[in-house]
């Protein structure tokens, strides 16, 4: 469920940290605690044990005893690596900070400082969920001025993204609330799903109402942006002076393991507060918490899951088998809004007979294509249906199963995908690729990678096609890999042969063949090279020729490759004009 | 095995659905090319999103993104040159209105298709680097409409002409310009450079030219610049109204520079009305115009400031040089604060007290006010004025915005030391007649100088004040210690430091018998308190209140001086006296004694004595007697000597000759100091670090200052260079 930790690695021109490779290693050699925590780990600097118990998902910014993280044992003894590591994982070392700060202070060496200087500037991203929410919330006119603002006044907010088109990420807000005279602009499912209180209000008194505008003196303008901001991003960020406010707001709100955790914070953040020299520093100090500090199942992710759950619990399946649209939409519209007002949807998307309640600033947020197409309802055909007022508008997608259509949303409201029948695996390749959901390939990807360790030759070079066709890299190299590997296996097959025939012909570029293949990981590549040569390379490599032969042996694994085109070439006609003739 | 043999067919089902119809591409193409022409044509409505994007995706999926880029670019082509011929076609005014709405259209048409081939935007153009979408819209927008041979002249024409409309006073669609501007903005900054702002600049050129033109012939200075200044602001708020921002700064430089950089002498000398008129009707408004608008272009504020400064320079000369005006010292230093003043206010007013207008004011000044050499004296006796009278009743405050009025001219002077020298006479004149009306300003004015010029240049100014102080601590002690004395005329000394105060050489007066008895009591007082001390008596400067009694009886008390009185006391012997009579007895210098008769026996009211003959003058063989006749509605009467006020020519002569011996050890002081520091010097050198030493006090004379330097070498405190003659060198 938890989705895969997006590995990145710093680059040095990018970053301007001039780290060498070297620096990273240690000069003595490093003790090993193979049952120490993750503070001992950091402090003896033990890599293996350090990375082991990252990936088994302990909470990189938790404090032990000592009110310390495992950031500031790993900078206190100078052990880059296992910084850098923490760093990656997601540690917070963000000026003005209480962590942060003591990371920057405690720093053994400069090396250390300018390791924390470089995550600083780019804090650990937010997987796409979580990051496409953001864009959305910060998409508000009113949320993005005060955000700015306090920008220029009080400290740079980390990872703003950047204001290339400022309406790309603009999805109209559905309630707007207004605190001390000032907006904040806001999604009524996403305030739902995160709090108890805003979703009782939301189907109750708040129902009809677009603008909601709290008088109570009390309530601060900054900690509820900040919350909202949170529900929206996973990643909570916070002047240490509001979070008393925060934590009234939270009671409130009924956010409860928030709550718990800020009440705990707000207490050590005096501590820390008595200790700092005041005077001396009047920045503001901030707090920063990111998700998964939170106990999973308060994690957006599965807060919408649960939206999602109830969502699809109310949709229908059409029973009625008659293909002719027309009824289809009349028969939808007569779904009420009003039937099920508890899962809050506003859109309903109709996919193979079966009607799917959904959210539309999920499926807005999360794709440009539904975004583009809700804005769009007024100009296209869709948009002109009489339907009547109070019923959900309604969208319709074609040339998509609704298994693959549900996968697609659980997907998107959740940024993971339990497992995927391989049989459906195509299809969801081919809905990410419509609905430019791509970091949806690699999910798909990875589930259905271990399935491909067992399957047949056929079915390989059927995969090697479709990953090629989608740009799934991943499954792409995999099938390469393979047939490469074991090229005279294939080249014996039916199947295989017949692909060749499909496939362009090789370049024949013979300044293609010494370049690398591309990076795996790689989001969107459609760049892709030309199958047959990266074919070649992949050869090349296994029987592992010696440098200078490579051109011959490239030419004569292309002459191979045409002899097989022959071969394919008269087994289809003879497939055509005699098929049933035995060729045994 | 089976069961995957079946699944891998269904998925190769899946996607050769598409694959396997040869004509899908031209089919698919024919779909999306119809539903292009409906959004044109405003009928999307019939249009299914969903079904075009699907289209669009499987084209791009399946290798035919370029097919359907290509077909996009023509198909838009051919839709923008329709487009192009009905904007071609609109006739007149018409024609920018339908530029508007076609290109409001094409925008809202250009978002649904690029929204409708998004996939292809985000996939397959950014792995062939071709242009995106939207970007590619408005190319061809610009390309095929606004570059148009047809269009691109009509367009411009239109717009400058309807510029031009609103210059001369005609109310236009401003939001229809203001769409179309955008619109060329949108199409990328080079294209509103080229297609508008650059002609709009040459044009807003040519017409400004030939309107200065026209005003400068017919208007005067202060009109011209308000029709510039009204010019420049319908410039900026037609740039906020209707172009681009950074338009801004360019059409304002044209306005600058067509209508005030190229005319800039013209209206600064123009007859009647230029800068100079407007200083001297102290025009404010106009004034401050002036500036606002001058400062925007180069040269233009240090024109205004030369001619302002030129202008102070000549009429302060003029000031200074009058002679009639050379009679009245206190209405000249008057005349000269006044002028400050109007300048002062100039500048705070009109030139935003701008500090080198400030500087160039206080720079003439400084030059017209050395030009008189007078002009020291003459604040020295307009302070003495004030002091004396002026201040009768005036608020403290108003007391020190005077003497830090009088500070500033002061500031102006070269020679301080000249001023001081008058400063010391005229103080000590007031204190010794006990004339000073506010001991509190005369303090406060030596504070003042003494901030400006330091503690030696007032010392003996205070010396003056504490001699006053002593003295009467001294009658007091004399008084006490000499009880008998109480019948007899009463004595007021003041001792007075020697140095300290402007003293002439003792002269002989004889006084009456019982005043000496009471002198020579009080030197013997004085010296026995005062041990090697020496006094004398300096009865030049002395006052006396005697009581006579006329003819008739009446009793007047006499106000005169010590001269005065030991000649009136003669008469208590004699009836009639002639000048040389008096002259014997007496024994002080003729002049003096000339002038105390004179002020006796011929002022009108004042005369206790008469003479004769009758005359203005006194001769050597006058008779004097008393007037018995002498009525005064007042009982005290104050016989005033008579003293010009303003020295005679050859005291003149003395006082600069008193200065020019002061200078001397002073600048043989300062070039010891340099020496001595330097060891070795260059003349040049010397003589520009001696000047610049003395500055605060005077300005030294060159020749002077070469004097002083060859005496210092007679007396060897320097020499020369054996082998550079211009090198000096310090011993000792």
């Amino acid at each position: 469920m938890s989705p895969e930790r997006q590995s990145w690695t710093i680059d040095p021109d990018l970053d301007g940290i001039d780290l060498d490779a070297s620096d990273f290693a240690s000069s003595l050699p490093l003790k090993k605690v193979p049952n120490g925590d993750v503070f001992e780990a950091s402090r003896a600097g033990d890599v293996g044990r350090l990375r082991y118990l990252l990936e088994s998902g302990v909470n990189v910014n938790a404090r032990d005893q000592w009110d310390s993280v495992a950031l500031y044992y790993a900078c206190l003894a100078g052990h880059l690596e296992a910084a850098r590591m923490l760093l990656e994982s997601g540690a917070i070392c963000t000026e003005h900070t209480f962590d942060g700060d003591r990371c920057h202070y405690a720093a053994l060496n400069l090396k250390v400082r300018k390791l924390l200087k470089a995550f600083e500037a780019r804090p650990p991203p937010l997987s796409p969920l979580q990051a496409a929410m953001r864009d959305t919330f910060l998409g508000c006119g009113a949320n993005r001025a005060y955000l700015e603002q306090a920008e220029n006044t009080q400290f740079e907010i980390s990872g703003l993204p950047s204001d290339d088109g400022s309406n790309t990420n603009y999805f109209p807000p559905d309630v707007v609330f207004f605190v001390q005279g000032r907006a904040i602009e806001a999604h009524r499912v996403i305030l739902s799903a995160r709090s108890p209180f805003f979703r009782r209000k939301f189907v109750t008194v708040w129902k009809e109402r677009r603008e909601i505008r709290f008088a109570r003196e009390k309530l601060s303008y900054p900690a509820l942006y900040s919350l909202i901001q949170f529900f929206y991003s996973d990643r909570l960020e916070v002047a240490v002076d509001d979070m008393e406010d925060l934590v009234r707001i939270c009671k409130v709100c009924q956010c409860e393991s928030l709550q718990r955790i800020l009440e705990k914070e707000v207490i050590h953040q005096k501590y820390a507060e008595y200790k700092a020299l005041r005077d001396i520093d009047s920045s503001i100090k901030r707090f920063i918490l990111q998700g998964v500090s939170l106990p999973e199942e308060d994690r957006l992710p599965a807060t919408l899951h649960e939206i999602l759950q109830i969502s699809l619990a109310n949709s229908t399946t059409e029973l009625n088998l008659d293909n002719s649209v027309k009824e289809l939409t009349s028969s939808v519209g007569t779904m009420q809004i009003s039937d099920f007002v508890e899962d809050l949807a506003d859109v309903c998307v109709r996919v193979d007979k079966k009607s799917f309640r959904c959210h539309q600033v999920v499926l807005a947020s999360r794709s440009e294509y539904f975004k583009a197409r809700l804005s769009h309802m007024k100009d296209f055909h869709e948009g002109k249906s009489d339907i009547p007022v109070h019923t959900l508008p309604c969208l319709e997608e074609h040339d998509l199963s609704s298994e693959a259509f549900e996968k697609m949303i659980e997907y998107m409201y959740t940024d993971g995908l339990k497992d995927i029948d391989p049989d459906q695996a195509g299809e969801v390749f081919d809905a990410a690729s419509r609905y430019l959901l791509f970091p949806l390939k690699r999910a798909v990807a990875d589930v259905l990678l271990p399935h491909l360790e067992n399957v047949s030759l056929e079915e390989l070079c059927h995969w090697l096609i479709l990953s090629d066709l989608y740009g799934v890299l991943k499954i792409r190299e995999f099938c390469l890999d393979t047939i490469a590997c074991n090229f005279e296996t294939f080249a014996d097959t039916r199947e295989f042969r017949a692909m060749l025939l499909t496939l362009p012909p090789p370049s024949g570029d013979s300044s293609l063949r010494t370049t690398l293949p591309s990076a795996p990981g790689a989001e969107v590549n459609t760049d892709q090279r030309n199958l047959l040569d990266d074919l070649r390379e992949k050869w090349l490599e296994a029987e592992a020729a010696e440098l200078d032969k490579r051109d011959e042996s490239a030419l004569l694994f292309d002459k191979r490759l045409e002899m097989l085109v022959v071969v394919a070439e008269l087994e289809k006609s003879d497939g055509d004009f005699a098929n049933d003739i035995n060729r045994s | 095995m089976s069961n995957q043999k079946k699944r891998n067919f269904q998925i190769e089902a899946f996607k050769h659905r598409v694959v396997v119809d040869p004509k899908y591409a031209d089919k698919t193409w024919k779909v999306l090319e119809h539903a292009i022409r409906e959004i044109y044509n405003h009928n999307a409505s019939g249009l299914s999103f969903e079904e075009l994007y699907r289209n669009a995706y499987n084209m791009v999926l399946h290798k035919y993104g370029e097919k359907l880029y290509s077909g996009l670019v023509t198909t838009m082509t051919s839709h923008l040159k329709e487009i192009s011929k009905s904007i071609e076609a609109a006739q007149g005014g018409m024609f920018l209105e339908e530029m508007n709405k076609k290109w409001t259209d094409h925008n809202k048409a250009l978002q649904m298709i690029r929204d409708i081939l998004m996939y292809m935007d985000r996939t397959y153009i950014p792995s062939t680097q071709k242009t995106p979408v939207h970007e590619l819209g408005l190319n061809l927008w610009r390309d095929i409409i606004i570059h148009s041979s047809k269009i691109q002249t009509r367009l411009l024409n239109t717009l400058l002409e309807l510029v031009h409309r609103e210059r001369t006073g005609e109310v236009i669609n401003r939001g229809l310009m203001r769409n179309i501007i955008k619109m060329l903005m949108e199409l990328g900054p080079s294209v509103y450079q080229e297609d508008f702002e650059n002609p709009f600049l040459e044009v807003s050129a040519e017409f400004y030219k030939g309107e200065s033109q026209k005003f400068i012939e017919c208007c005067d200075c202060g009109d011209y610049l308000k029709k510039a200044e009204r010019r420049l602001n319908e410039e900026l708020e037609r740039v906020t109204h209707y172009l681009d921002a950074k338009s801004e700064g360019k059409i304002t430089n044209v306005v600058e520079k067509e209508m005030i950089a190229n005319h800039m002498l013209r209206l600064v000398h123009m007859e009647n009305s230029g800068l100079v008129n407007m200083l001297l009707d102290d025009k404010y408004e106009d004034l401050g115009r002036m500036y606002n608008l001058f400062r925007r272009v180069a040269n233009g504020l240090s024109t205004i400031r030369e001619v302002m400064t030129s202008h102070i320079r000549e009429t302060g000369k003029q000031l200074v040089t009058d002679p009639e005006r050379l009679k009245d010292p206190v209405e000249f230093v008057q005349r000269l604060l006044d002028e400050k003043d109007k300048y002062d206010s100039i500048i705070k007013l009109s030139f935003n007290n701008d500090k080198t207008f400030q500087n160039g004011l206080n720079s003439s000044f400084e030059y017209f006010i050395n030009l008189n050499t007078r002009s020291p004296e003459f604040i020295s006796l307009f302070v003495d004025d004030k002091l004396r009278k002026g201040l009768k009743g005036v608020s403290e405050e108003d007391v020190e915005v005077i003497l830090d009025k009088v500070m500033m001219l002061f500031r102006y002077l070269q020679e301080k030391d000249v001023f001081e020298k008058y400063y010391k006479q005229h103080l000590a004149k007031r204190l010794l007649s006990g004339k000073t009306v506010s001991d509190d300003a005369e303090r406060s004015l030596i504070v003042k100088l003494k901030t400006e010029c330091g503690y030696q240049f007032t010392s003996k100014l205070e010396g003056m004040f504490t001699d006053m102080k002593t003295s009467q601590d001294t009658m007091q002690g004399f008084y006490a210690s000499h009880p008998e004395l109480g019948d007899g005329p009463t004595l007021t000394v003041q001792v007075l430091t020697t140095g300290s105060w402007p003293t002439q050489p003792s002269v002989t007066c004889n006084l009456p018998a019982e005043m000496s008895a009471l002198c020579e009591k009080f030197r013997s007082f004085y010296l026995g308190t005062h041990t090697g001390r020496r006094l004398s008596w300096q009865t030049n400067m002395g006052t006396a209140d005697i009581k006579a009694t006329f003819g008739k009886g009446q009793k007047h008390e006499l106000n005169v001086s010590t001269y005065q009185m030991c000649v009136l006391m003669l008469f208590n012997n004699a009836d009639r006296l002639n000048y040389k009579e008096i002259e014997q007895a007496i024994e002080i210098p003729a002049l003096d004694l000339k002038r105390c008769l004179q002020s006796m026996a011929c002022v009108k009211g004042k005369n206790v004595l008469r003479k004769e003959p009758m005359s203005k003058d006194i001769c050597e063989d006058d008779t004097f007697f008393v007037n018995d006749k002498f009525t005064s509605k007042l009982y005290k009467v104050k016989i005033g000597t008579v003293v010009a006020q303003k020295e005679s020519e050859p005291e003149k002569q003395e006082t600069r000759q008193r200065v020019e011996e002061d200078r001397k050890p002073q600048i043989e002081a300062a070039i010891v100091r340099i020496m001595k520091s330097r060891r070795t010097l260059d003349h040049n050198n010397v003589i520009s670090e001696v000047t610049k030493q003395l500055q605060s006090r005077f300005l030294a004379n060159p020749t002077e200052i070469k004097k002083r330097i060859e005496s210092l070498i007679e007396r060897e405190f320097l020499e020369r260079d054996s082998t550079d003659r211009k090198l000096y060198r310090y011993l000792a």
